[in-house]
């Protein structure tokens, strides 16, 4: 499924838990782990100076600070790399979004790995400082041609072991490449696959009729059977609900009730540089609620193949 | 020591010279050579004899030291009025003085003047619009740079910048084949929602060859595919060069003429080979200097102008809002008060002060005016390759109180700022000083804005 992976790292501990599923991915498909950390953002014309992860301190980026780093990110690796993966540390200089979006476009890798966005990541805090709005995550995310796997939180069952896996649905063209995934997925680890839409009824405070909510309840359910559920052919592990509220919100109660171990969803937002939006959309705020990883899948290239 | 290993009267010519003094972090071994570099006083007269023309003669001697240059200067102003920082004193101690002593000056004096050319003058050229005599200490601190380029004397960051024009024909090393490459990627990353988007590399004939700052190659890529946006929603013919589309010079904040002529004739070869009805410039102040106004004396071209015509970007939005090829979506106004940094290079010493409030009055609803503006505007804080330098980084800090105190007068929380340096500028002094801005080029910000023709939207 998968014979190259990119893990974008920190470094720091916020990616643990990425970290432990990217080598976890990497030993199951003997496939070659990648795994990456951009410095910083330049800005010094030559005499380029970057905040630290670690003591998030300016220093001098030179040589020494570099060769210092891969071999920090190698003893932080040490034991995972130990296991026998084909791994290869690298650094780069530049915006996170943009370098890790080169590196997986030079390397031609099937999966991106990614850890925590917002929470204690100085990298991407000084990214945002410098008003690159939006996460490093959600502009990864967006441009991405291979699926972007997103580990917040520590994970409770590994890549194999993963047994229910929920479809976040949108009836999006990208939605449609994200359910390729989903199902492939889900008869690569033999998984329950759970599809899911949430009808958005905008905010609480405004009232949407009993009927026009159930007229759209029937256009969901029929969309979803045409657009999905008509593509699992011979593969019976699958069931769907269509539920109504604020989306992101039921998303991730529908992915709790399900006891999802992943969330495949599609990232299908225009505004990626809006201040406003910036972590205000569905798969943001999913990404930051959800205590099992998140897929974003935005693009087909890479699930055809896979 | 007279000649050093990283420090020298060399300009630099391989590789393994550019290598090694990126390899000095911070020029810590260049800086200590410098302190022993010898002045070669014979050849310094001799090319003060050569290139001094009679407009800096004369400036030089009928400089009354009247001082109603101090108050034009923004670098006097916010340094507590330090006489040492009034234009007329700052050039008459330094060239002034290499000039009457016919070149006869020592190492430390030519440090000094280092220290002075490239931390105390941006080359602005504001106090030239103040001085009674009309004279422009800017102009001049750009020959003294040259004259002190020439004997070694030059900060590290600009040797490699100007290094890197040698070697690569743009400030920072981006080759053909990845500058091409680069063009492709962000094509294929905005198809999804831009159908039919391309960015014609080597079009010949087109109405508008498109040319940018080397760092939106390197690092800011999507600037290329914001420009391709709005061209194509514009409906433009159009294309950029795969040869000569790095229209930035750090080799003039550098003083190095020599690097200068070779990067603008590359410039100027993309504009003859490819033979566009006019030249577009990315939102960049010097490298329209560079290009548009210093450029054809570079070039020794005989009648002062590029091959083609040439525009700054300001002045292509201003146009397209105008005729109605970009159109704005009267809700998507910017609703909050905003302001607009008039870039020195471009509205000062080019004139192009109306486009940006043509281009406001389009896109803002409350567009706030710094004071003082257009082309009585101060420098960002950052010009003239002050952003760039790590030994002036404190006195470069320092200087950006005054754009930060136009722009706290303004009320506004949102700067436009279409000029990389002006930009990086302001998003320094944010870092500096944290008074709670945001800033931006135009083109994202119009890109939010448009009415897109259905014909070019996606179908779902």
């Amino acid at each position: 499924m998968f014979t190259k992976i990119l893990f974008a790292t920190s470094g720091s501990p916020c990616c643990d838990a990425a970290a432990r599923v990217a080598f976890d991915l990497a030993a199951r498909y003997n496939a070659k782990l990648f795994v990456y950390h951009v410095l910083g953002v330049p800005s010094r014309g030559f005499s380029q100076v970057v905040v630290d992860v670690r003591t998030g301190e300016k220093v001098e980026l030179d040589e020494d600070y570099t060769l210092w780093v891969k071999d920090e990110l190698k003893n932080t690796y040490d034991r995972q790399m130990k296991g026998g993966v084909e791994c290869e540390i690298d650094t780069a200089v530049g915006i996170p979004h943009r370098e890790v979006l080169r590196k997986a476009r030079q390397e031609d890798v099937d999966l991106i790995v990614m850890g925590a966005s917002t929470t204690g990541c100085e990298a991407d805090a000084d990214a945002y400082q410098r008003h690159f709005a939006g996460s490093t995550l959600q502009r990864v995310a967006k441009a991405s041609k291979a699926p972007v796997l997103v580990v917040n939180r520590p994970v409770a069952s590994f890549w194999g072991g993963f047994t229910n896996i929920v479809f976040g649905a949108d009836f999006s063209k990208a939605s449609e490449h994200a359910f390729k995934f989903a199902l492939k997925t889900a008869r690569e680890l033999n998984a329950q696959l759970h599809v899911f839409h949430a009808i958005d009824i905008g905010s609480t405070h405004s009232l949407i009729s009993q009927k026009e909510l159930d007229d759209k309840m029937i256009e969901a359910r029929d969309r979803m059977r045409r657009k999905y559920l008509i593509q699992t052919g011979d593969f019976k592990n699958v069931s769907a609900d269509i539920w109504e509220g604020i989306p992101y919100v039921e998303i991730v109660k529908y992915a709790r009730e399900k006891q999802a171990d992943l969330i495949i969803m599609a990232h299908h937002s225009k505004d990626v540089g809006d201040e406003e939006s910036a972590f205000g959309h569905t798969l943001e705020q999913v990404l930051l609620r959800a205590t099992c990883p998140v897929a974003s899948v935005n693009r087909p290239d890479k699930i055809q193949n896979m | 020591m007279p000649e050093g290993k990283l420090c020298n009267k060399k300009p630099v010519a391989t590789r393994e010279d550019l290598d090694a003094l990126l390899a000095d972090s911070n020029g810590r071994q260049y800086y200590a050579e410098m302190e022993q570099l010898d002045v070669d006083a014979e050849k310094l007269w001799a090319t003060i004899q050569k290139t001094m023309k009679s407009r800096t003669k004369t400036w030089l001697d009928i400089c009354a030291h009247c001082g109603l240059c101090a108050d034009s200067c923004f670098l006097y102003s916010v340094n507590e009025r330090d006489p040492k920082q009034v234009p007329s004193y700052k050039i008459q101690s330094t060239l002034g003085e290499i000039v009457k002593k016919k070149g006869n000056v020592s190492n430390e004096f030519m440090r000094m003047c280092m220290d002075t050319a490239w931390s105390k003058c941006t080359c602005c050229n504001r106090c030239g619009s103040f001085c009674p005599y009309g004279i422009d200490m800017g102009v001049m601190f750009g020959y003294l740079r040259g004259l002190l380029n020439s004997q070694g004397f030059v900060p590290w960051e600009l040797k490699i910048g100007s290094g890197m024009h040698r070697l690569f024909r743009a400030q920072m090393d981006v080759t053909v084949e990845e500058f091409v490459d680069t063009c492709e990627w962000m094509v294929d990353e905005a198809l999804e929602e831009w159908p039919c988007l391309e960015i014609p590399i080597d079009k010949e004939d087109a109405d508008i060859v498109y040319m940018i700052n080397a760092r939106e190659a390197k690092h800011y890529p999507e600037d290329i595919v914001e420009a391709a946006i709005l061209f194509h929603v514009a409906g433009e013919n159009w294309t950029m060069p795969s040869e000569g589309w790095e229209m930035t010079s750090l080799s003039m904040f550098a003083g190095d003429w020599e690097a200068c002529k070779m990067q603008v004739e590359t410039v100027y070869g993309a504009m003859e080979r490819l033979r566009p009805k006019r030249m577009v410039a990315t939102e960049c102040g010097h490298a329209y200097r560079a290009t548009v106004i210093e450029g054809p004396y570079w070039a020794g071209r005989p009648d002062g102008q590029p091959p083609v015509e040439c525009i700054h970007y300001v002045e292509w939005v201003a146009e397209a809002l105008e005729l109605g090829k970009l159109k704005i979506d009267p809700a998507k106004k910017i609703k909050e008060p905003v302001t607009v940094q008039d870039s020195c290079n471009y509205v000062r010493n080019a004139g192009l002060r109306d486009c940006t409030r043509i281009i406001m009055k389009h896109i803002a609803e409350d567009f706030r005016e710094m004071a003082p503006n257009k082309e009585h505007n101060y420098c960002c804080g950052g010009g003239g390759g002050f952003n760039g330098i790590g030994r002036y980084r404190k006195q470069r800090n320092i200087a950006l109180k005054m754009k930060r105190e136009q722009i706290l007068a303004t009320g506004a929380k949102f700067v436009i700022a279409p000029c990389h340096n002006c930009w990086d500028a302001i998003r320094d002094l944010e870092e500096e000083y944290e008074i709670g801005i945001r800033w931006s080029f135009l083109k994202p910000l119009l890109i939010k804005m448009l009415e897109v023709p259905e014909h070019l939207l996606p179908q779902e």
